[in-house]
């Protein structure tokens, strides 16, 4: 299990990560399972050790929205367990057969009350992170928005 | 990763009077820059077949449909050919739901989107 990689995870130490290893657990996945649907209670956080999970809005069956493709070394799922009102803000589906390491959040609640500085770099990432997709976000609705103004006749 | 800014690799090449742009990387709303100078500069060059050569791995989520919109509509009204290779079954049916299609023909491999826009670049 490779904690390292996620951002969510940058600039803990050895030992930080060595108890979030103690935490976590593998889980193999099939291709084309569903992980969770938007508004589920966001229980869990997950990092993609083999294989991809695609990070998707369903907007109706059969109409998605592609938000991000997490694979290995590249980040993680479910942030939303580390953020109150804990429920999955985006639909998560594997895309290959692989494994996740799993960190429960009944688990990292606890660990971060015993280490807070661990949980003060958690937190610090995960609001670059954030910034960052609400940058990305932005900079779409501006191309939007230019197409619809492009496209408007008076 | 499609959340980090990151910057696409462009590449060109010229076969048969098509331009064919291939880009590495995810394509996201972040790549919008680097994408429409690289659309630039293949307009400034002449090019009236352009051939849009996705990364087989490459991610497009709704932030880089958007640029690839934008950019597919300057082709239109600049009355350029397009056609768009390396995509997944995935994402050409995504392609398909978002009428990329009306601008752009979709083609199953890159010799055959070369054979084709070759005979129309003549």
């Amino acid at each position: 299990m490779n904690l390292s990689s996620c951002y969510l995870f940058e600039g803990l130490s050895q030992s930080q990560l060595g108890y979030l290893s103690g935490i976590a657990s593998s889980m193999p996945v099939k291709k084309s399972s569903w992980l969770f649907h938007k508004g589920e209670p966001a229980d869990c956080l997950y990092t993609v050790d083999k294989g991809a999970v695609e990070l998707l809005i369903e907007v109706q069956p059969g109409i998605e929205i592609p938000i991000n493709m997490i694979r290995p070394l590249n980040g993680c799922v479910g942030a939303s367990a580390l953020v109150e009102p804990y429920r999955y803000s985006l639909s998560a589906r594997c895309v290959e057969d692989g494994t996740l390491s799993v960190i429960r959040r009944a688990d990292l609640t606890p660990l971060i009350e015993q280490h807070p500085h661990l949980g003060r770099i958690l937190m610090t990432n995960l609001a670059r992170h954030l910034l960052e997709r609400l940058n990305e976000t932005r900079q779409e609705v501006q191309l939007r928005f230019m197409s619809l103004v492009r496209s408007a006749t008076f | 990763m499609a959340t980090q800014q990151q910057t696409n690799e462009i590449n060109f090449e010229t076969h048969d009077g098509v331009t064919v742009m291939g880009i590495q990387g995810d394509i996201t709303a972040f790549s919008e820059a680097k994408l429409n100078e690289a659309y630039r500069s293949a307009t400034e060059q002449g090019s009236v077949c352009l051939l849009l050569k996705i990364a087989a791995d490459a991610y497009i989520n709704s932030g880089g449909i958007a640029v690839l919109i934008q950019i597919l509509a300057q082709t239109k009204r600049n009355r350029q050919v397009v056609g768009i290779t390396g995509l997944s079954e995935h994402f050409k049916k995504i392609f398909a739901m978002v009428g990329i299609t009306k601008f752009a023909t979709l083609y199953p491999s890159l010799e055959e989107a070369l054979a084709k826009m070759a005979a129309a670049a003549v």
